[in-house]
């Protein structure tokens, strides 16, 4: 589904990491793994460290930390928002919505929107489509998207295909209404057939958690999960995104008239250096132009990787003068969304964890 | 494209191949596993233009077996 929606700019971004470095060899050796194959991984796939959520942290409380923080360094009270959009799975509570909660801690009006959007990895372009409408079209002038998860609690430690991949962290992006007619080109989409290729399996309606002890149950490759863990069929999830993501990146450098040549970069949701080089190089952008490090610094951060990566390799540039991006993020649900604009100068508040040392 | 070329370029591609022949188990290549079919995938896909599944990756036994999911015709 292509949209093109103008008069509207992003204004603002934060990032909140998980404060706990988790090392992925030291991890993989803790669980007596071989240390050559380790390493062979570890080269192949990219990965290194990734930041968790400290015990009792939340993706709630990782936003709001970003949200605070982002107001503060634009100067502006919480008063002035007129919605707040809240995009994770991993909720505080199936009752009520994050955005609700979000809403009363950080006092917003009474009368400002709050929504939920249940979306992973594709849900920061969704979230800023959905931003972008309300400022456009829904009377705001100005919206607070937040987006985070702490999938690295769903993850089972002997699952070596999902648990080493994971951080967690909360962004906080302000979105506003203004004057400039210059157009965002969105292109989502999803594909439910391959809904079941990530998944928890119980916690929801349909197999509610029974009290019952969990039997772990081990896969072809010694993998160990549960069944309100999170499980990733990752060929099938990497297959996914080599199909989809390019011709969605492709759709929306079509309608911005955009090229490699003329685009500052595509900005990937950091599933590992792996896909995101291997998707960068089919959608035929250079590596220069195509961060993929920000993941080996803080895992797969699902919904906030994009806002992540946007301030880890272009915060400085943001914060200066307009960059014209390329953004894609693609996963759970088989969902995928896509956004090409032009974003900046902007108010940035750096990567930085929560709670703070 | 014949199974020659197909397993040289395979052999290029990905160094778990080197040495391998068609008949070769995939089972008893060094580090085949997840990570190796992953690899192929992303071969099939980028040298091939071919959408390959794990689910067919994994239900090779041989280097072969693999091969053959790749058309004469490529």
């Amino acid at each position: 589904m292509h949209s093109s929606i103008s008069h509207v700019r992003l204004a603002g971004l934060a990032v909140s990491t998980g404060s706990v470095t988790r090392d992925f060899l030291s991890d993989g050796l803790a669980l007596g793994l071989d240390r050559a194959m380790l390493e062979k991984t570890a080269q192949t796939i990219g990965l290194r460290a990734r930041q968790v959520a400290a015990p009792g942290i939340t993706a709630l409380d990782l936003c709001e930390d970003a949200a605070r923080r982002l107001l503060d360094a634009a100067g502006l009270d919480a008063t002035s928002i007129d919605a707040v959009i809240f995009v994770t799975q991993t909720p505080d509570h199936a009752q009520p919505n994050n955005a609700s909660l979000l809403h009363g801690r950080l006092g917003l009006a009474r009368g400002a929107a709050a929504f939920d959007l249940s979306l992973g990895c594709s849900g920061w372009v969704y979230g800023l489509q959905q931003a972008a409408l309300l400022c456009a079209h829904g009377g705001a002038a100005r919206v607070l998207l937040c987006a985070g998860d702490t999938l690295s609690r769903l993850t089972h430690p002997k699952d070596r295909s999902a648990d080493p991949l994971f951080g967690d962290a909360g962004s906080a992006a302000l979105i506003e209404r203004t004057g400039t007619a210059t157009a965002w080109h969105f292109e989502l989409g999803a594909d439910g057939a391959g809904a079941n290729a990530i998944i928890v399996p119980q916690g929801g309606a349909r197999m509610p958690h029974d009290c019952k002890p969990l039997p772990e149950i081990p896969d072809l490759d010694g993998n160990v999960r549960h069944a309100a863990n999170l499980a990733m069929q990752g060929g099938e999830v990497f297959n996914f995104s080599l199909r989809q993501a390019p011709p969605a990146v492709a759709a929306v450098m079509r309608h911005a008239q955009y090229t490699v040549e003329s685009t500052d970069g595509l900005v990937l949701h950091q599933a590992n250096r792996f896909v995101v080089t291997s998707v960068g190089r089919k959608c035929g952008f250079p590596a220069e132009k195509t961060p993929s490090d920000v993941v080996e610094r803080y895992g797969n951060q699902s919904s906030a990787s994009i806002p992540c990566a946007l301030l880890h390799a272009f915060g400085d540039a943001l914060a200066a003068r307009p960059q014209r991006l390329v953004l894609c993020g693609f996963g759970v649900g088989w969902s995928w969304g896509a956004v090409a604009a032009e974003f900046g100068p902007l108010v940035v508040a750096p990567v930085q964890s929560y709670p703070r040392p | 494209m014949t199974s020659s070329e197909k397993l040289q370029a395979l052999q290029a591609d990905i160094d778990l191949f080197v040495g391998a022949t068609a008949e070769t188990r995939l089972e008893s290549l060094p580090s085949w596993g997840s990570l190796a079919v992953l690899l192929v995938i992303l071969h099939c896909e980028t040298k091939h233009g071919l959408a390959v599944t794990s689910a067919q990756i994994r239900g090779c036994a041989t280097v072969g077996d693999v091969l053959q999911l790749i058309p004469e015709r490529l």
